[in-house]
């Protein structure tokens, strides 16, 4: 489903040259629910970036759904975000100024479906996260809880292969975030594979298989991926249960 | 296409798109109004006089001493003027076309009594008149130097005279005068039109009875008139100071002054209208760039705004070229709703001046190519910022702050 291989990424600001990721591997099969969680400044964010296609990476190979996805222009990316991968953000990212069905809507349009179509999608996907009689609400006259459940509509509605979480709970209560957790599991046992980036580490706890990311190395408890001897990190690297 | 989408969001931030659309609106007034306008002006500036313009050299002759004679000067000074090399025709007038200067007369097409009276400009010229402006003749004859008349006062009744088409047509509006008519002066007298000018124009350029004018054969008991001295072409500038040496040379009993080429004294009445032009073409232009200027700000003011918004359309799959439509739809939109109340007042606005100050209504064609220009003013305005939206990245979505 998701292969990096020897991922690298590097920040040039200047003369100065940041690594995010160092020599990053990972494999995540279909149907996969997979944590990734590290401290601040750990590199989730840029494995993030780079396996939702967001951002380009400096060396290395990914391959998305059995495609090499590593030298692909931007148009195709564009394509495959909209086809593939449904996105989960932190602070949910609707647009302010458009109601649920309206935000849900937004990347169904660049995917080309008719009128009708797009509504049958828009329909299911906000019924199933419950949230069908707020159709017509705006963003800001939701939870917080609502509006990452409309993100997930969102991000559902288009049936993507596998869904990119990043913090969903983040700016929730734990109420909420438990609601939104579950919500997550539901569609993970659905068939739908999640990765999930965040730094809780009960939620965390409840996806099935964890991988911690440390000064752009991964390490996971069943599969570790050492990194070279030369490059490894000062610090030792922890190891989180699945 | 996102027309709902963007529509509904511009419904909950109306000001900016408001304001917008209304500055779209008041510009397409303005500048539809202004170039009708200046295309007026500059269609009178280019229009045909009918006269040789180019080639005419214009000179007053005003005598001062007692024994001064006008009327025993002219024939002299014509032929002194007429043997000038490079000179094709010469006549005397009591004033220059196009000067803003002149006389007027009143004609009636028919001597019964309530008959209507039509203005026009006269000139007092000599047998070779229409070869000294460059007029062409319709049809009839030129002057004879027979036909010439040294009256000893203005109360003497005119006998015939050459005028204008538009003018014949004027006093006759069913049509079909011809050479040999007979029209009436302003005391009933009969005056046989012995020629017919293809067109020629009188004194005042703003008159709206430019085109009417009649050339009548006689000097006048007066102490100045003019010269009109047509050169051969390429030659009026050689000419041009050998006419004053010449009158002076014949009699330095007068004054010889305003010596002036006629393309110069016809610049000199279209300068109105030239400044007009000018006026509002840079009134358009600022216009033109104060708008353009503002859709580029609220281009760029929305592309500021919005940068989280649109790295998360590129994450959800937007590609550049749907970030780029985006806001060129948008903008479409602002300046469809701007030029459709611009019509209306467009149409508004000329009605007031077409009221207040009898200008021309306006030609409907006018509006749609305002429009059209309008819209590619806020497709070219809004390009580069809708450009800087497109290269924002995908990954500013995965940014908190």
């Amino acid at each position: 489903m998701l292969e990096m291989h020897h991922i690298s990424k590097v920040y040039r600001t200047g003369t100065v040259e940041t690594h995010a990721l160092r020599d990053f591997s990972l494999r995540v099969d279909e149907g996969e629910f997979v944590a990734v969680t590290g401290p601040s400044g750990s590199g989730k964010t840029t494995f993030l970036n780079i396996a939702g296609m967001l951002e380009d990476f400096t060396a290395g190979t990914y391959r998305l759904d059995a495609e090499d996805v590593s030298d692909l222009g931007d148009d195709a990316r564009s394509r495959i975000r909209n086809e593939k991968i449904g996105f989960i953000f932190q602070s949910f990212n609707l647009i302010p100024d458009l109601n649920v069905f309206d935000n849900v809507d937004v990347p169904l349009r660049y995917r080309g479906f008719s009128g009708a179509e797009r509504r049958r999608r828009i329909d299911e996907a906000v019924e199933l996260v419950g949230l069908t009689s707020r159709m017509r609400h705006l963003p800001s006259q939701l939870s917080g809880g609502q509006q990452q459940r409309v993100a997930i509509a969102r991000a559902l509605a288009g049936a993507p292969r596998f869904l990119l979480a990043d913090e969903p709970t983040g700016n929730l209560d734990s109420e909420m975030a438990d609601g939104v957790m579950a919500l997550l599991e539901d569609i993970n046992a659905a068939g739908t594979t999640i990765v999930m980036v965040t730094h809780d580490a009960d939620l965390a706890g409840r996806a099935p298989r964890n991988v911690q990311v440390l000064d752009g190395w991964v390490q996971e408890t069943a599969e570790a991926i050492e990194p070279p001897v030369a490059n490894r990190a000062p610090a030792e690297l922890a190891v989180v249960g699945s | 296409m996102e027309f709902g989408p963007i529509w509904r969001a511009s419904l909950r931030n109306k000001t900016g798109p408001v304001l917008m659309a209304l500055q779209i609106a008041l510009t397409l007034a303005v500048i539809v109004n202004a170039v009708f306008i200046i295309k007026q002006r500059i269609d009178n500036i280019t229009r045909p006089t009918g006269m040789d313009v180019e080639n005419i050299v214009t000179v007053q002759s005003f005598g001062f001493g007692d024994d001064f004679d006008l009327q025993e000067s002219v024939p002299e000074d014509l032929a002194a003027l007429e043997s000038i090399p490079g000179v094709l025709a010469v006549t005397s007038s009591q004033h220059v076309p196009l000067s803003g200067s002149g006389w007027g007369t009143e004609l009636a097409g028919s001597s019964e009594d309530g008959a209507p009276r039509v203005n026009g400009a006269q000139y007092f010229v000599n047998a070779d008149a229409v070869n000294a402006f460059g007029v062409a003749l319709e049809s009839g004859r030129a002057f004879t130097p027979e036909d010439v008349e040294y009256p000893e006062n203005f109360g003497v009744p005119l006998s015939r005279v050459i005028m204008t088409r538009a003018y014949l047509d004027a006093l006759f509006p069913e049509g079909g005068a011809q050479a040999g008519a007979t029209v009436y002066d302003n005391l009933g007298n009969p005056v046989t039109v012995i020629g017919v000018l293809d067109r020629m124009h009188g004194a005042w350029v703003g008159w709206d009875k430019l085109d009417n004018v009649m050339l009548v054969p006689r000097v006048m008991p007066v102490e100045f008139n003019y010269y009109i001295v047509r050169a051969e072409p390429g030659e009026r500038d050689r000419v041009m100071p050998q006419v004053e040496e010449t009158l002076l040379a014949i009699n330095d009993r007068r004054v010889v002054k305003s010596l002036r080429t006629h393309s110069d004294i016809r610049d000199s009445s279209y300068e109105g209208d030239r400044g007009m032009a000018v006026v509002l073409a840079v009134v358009v232009g600022l216009m033109a760039m104060v708008t353009g200027v503002g859709i580029v700000g609220l281009a760029s003011f929305a592309v500021r705004q919005r940068v989280k918004q649109i790295g998360t359309r590129r994450a959800v799959g937007a590609r550049r070229r749907d970030i780029v439509r985006y806001f060129m739809v948008e903008n479409w939109m602002i300046t469809t709703i701007g030029v459709a109340v611009g019509s209306v007042l467009t149409i508004a606005v000329n009605y007031w001046m077409v009221v207040s100050f009898e200008l021309e209504r306006l030609d409907p064609l006018y509006v749609p190519v305002g429009i059209l220009a309008l819209w590619l003013l806020g497709l070219l305005g809004v390009a580069g910022p809708a450009r800087r939206a497109s290269a924002i990245s995908p990954a500013i979505a995965t940014r908190t702050v």
